[in-house]
């Protein structure tokens, strides 16, 4: 369970890192004797580039617009920008970077390149705003790891408590059986396959909880905070179950093992 | 069944048996009468397979157990039902859980288990105790459940050190005719005690006396026949049949002819 939640929590954050990390902008402002092959040229190189999902060319008169635009949703007066004229607005590239848990690396990457581009005059990155992103998500991931070292740690302690309370009351069974002609395999058997079944019992109950739980409470979380996220809720993949059941059978088989002390008794020379 | 030849055996320097040659055969039940630190106790041992001699042999059931491997001493010491008074039982499981894990250990399977232990419990008249604690007995009771785990199937080979220990008479006949019913039924039976009265009851029944003093036999040499074995099962009603049958003939039952081991 604890394994299993690391992983399911982890992928969760850098999905909604992704989430948190849309519509993040690199905007391009062009000089006024920028050339039009030149900006083409631009344009059609940033498509091919892996971090970016859009690219657009801004002119004037659409950026006027949508000024105004956004001043009339957040209720201005629209007298206020009577005297603004579209020539006051200079022609911007406005790229789009594709959806990732951290963008300010890619952006300021793109944003350095872009300033040695011939025709732009000033290049936003949204480097701040970026950056406190980053350390949201960083925080999340190690408010997370810590909650599941939390959890871990006490799951080490109650196993521990476990074994050291089988431990006592194996001695004195294993001592009868020794003392009754068992071997010392036919004495420690019985109690490893038993953990390990067990191991594997708990095992596959907690990646079922998971998988039908996860989804869920998932949902209901995103539902609550107002992430509405496109890919799917991530999930544990077959070949993690099969090797964290594995793990589980092969630690349950070792505990039921060393949980079976074998006391100084039998054949004394 | 088993045969000691020439066992020697110290601790700290001290002997505490020497050069003891003696075997007990099938249907054969010898007790070793000796006082405290006459060895008896140590020769039990070593013939529970529960103790290795450090000198001679130690045959059972034809085979010499002294050139066995330690890991295969399990294998002969779970055809040896041992009772002694410190005898480990399992306190927080029933008297008769306790029994039938003698036999699991032998390979019963769980109902001729628990049937074998039931008449077990029965011969030494502890039939009301199956179902209670081991831990809630007195030390008494514990004894005869040790006895009882002893006899059970009954294996080929059944060793008691002091059975009738601190026992009132009634408990002591009782043991005795469990004892005798194990050796009819085809068990080689060797027991240990101080008891005169019980040495003497013992030979009553058609049991052999050795006599130890300081680790050495006293008296007239014991041997006996090593053959092969094939135990039958024992029932409820054999201790009543050598007790009447032991009043009718009002004697004592010889014993086999001896030879040396096969």
């Amino acid at each position: 369970m604890v394994v299993g939640i690391t992983r399911l929590g982890t992928r969760t954050v850098d999905r909604w890192g992704g989430f948190l990390g849309q519509n993040v902008h690199v905007i391009a402002y062009l000089s006024e004797d920028a050339d039009p092959d030149v900006v083409q040229g631009l344009v059609a190189l940033l498509h091919r580039v892996p971090t970016v999902a859009a690219v657009k060319v801004v002119e004037p008169a659409q950026a006027l617009a949508r000024l105004r635009a956004v001043s009339a949703s957040l209720g201005s007066d629209p007298k206020s920008l009577e005297g603004l004229e579209a020539g006051y607005f200079p022609r911007s590239v406005e790229v789009s970077l594709a959806p990732a848990a951290d963008l300010s690396q890619p952006a300021a990457d793109l944003a350095q390149r872009l300033r040695g581009v011939p025709g732009i005059e000033q290049v936003d990155a949204m480097t701040s705003g970026l950056a406190r992103l980053a350390s949201w998500v960083k925080l999340g991931r190690r408010l997370g790891f810590t909650l599941v070292a939390v959890c871990g740690l006490l799951s080490l302690a109650i196993l521990a408590l476990v074994f050291a309370r089988s431990r006592d009351a194996g001695r004195a069974q294993a001592a009868v059986l020794l003392d009754l002609g068992e071997s010392n395999a036919g004495v420690r058997l019985p109690a490893s396959l038993g953990m390990a079944a067990a191991a594997l019992l708990g095992g596959t109950l907690g990646t079922l909880l998971l998988r039908l739980a996860w989804r869920f409470a998932l949902g209901h979380l995103e539902a609550s905070l107002g992430i509405a996220v496109a890919t799917p809720p991530p999930l544990l993949g077959g070949g993690e179950i099969i090797a964290s059941l594995g793990l589980a059978f092969l630690l349950g088989l070792a505990l039921g093992y060393f949980a079976t002390p074998l006391p100084r008794v039998g054949i004394r020379a | 069944m088993i045969w000691l030849e020439a066992v020697g055996c110290e601790r700290d320097g001290q002997v505490v048996l020497d050069t003891v040659t003696m075997g007990v055969a099938q249907t054969e039940l010898i007790v070793v009468e000796g006082g405290v630190a006459s060895g008896k106790s140590t020769l039990l041992e070593i013939a529970a397979v529960r103790r290795l001699p450090d000198r001679g042999t130690l045959w059972f059931a034809g085979r010499n157990v002294s050139t066995l491997q330690r890991a295969s001493l399990p294998f002969v010491r779970r055809n040896i039902g041992f009772a002694t008074p410190d005898s480990l039982l399992l306190p927080d499981e029933t008297a008769l859980a306790n029994v039938v894990l003698a036999l699991a250990v032998r390979g019963e399977s769980p109902n001729n288990a628990e049937a074998a232990a039931r008449d077990a419990l029965a011969l030494v008249g502890a039939e009301g105790l199956a179902a209670r604690r081991v831990g809630s007995l007195s030390s008494g009771q514990q004894r005869l459940i040790s006895l009882a785990r002893a006899i059970a199937g009954p294996p080929p080979l059944a060793i008691a050190d002091e059975p009738a220990a601190f026992a009132d008479d009634d408990v002591r006949q009782r043991i005795v005719w469990a004892l005798c019913a194990v050796r009819d039924a085809g068990a080689a039976v060797l027991c240990g005690t101080a008891d005169d009265a019980f040495a003497a009851q013992m030979v009553e029944h058609g049991g052999r006396k050795i006599n130890l003093d300081q680790g050495r036999i006293v008296g007239a040499p014991a041997v006996g026949l090593v053959p092969a074995f094939t135990p039958a099962p024992i029932s409820v009603d054999i201790a009543q049949r050598v007790a009447s049958s032991d009043a009718d003939e009002g004697g004592v039952a010889t014993s086999p002819a001896t030879r040396g081991p096969a």
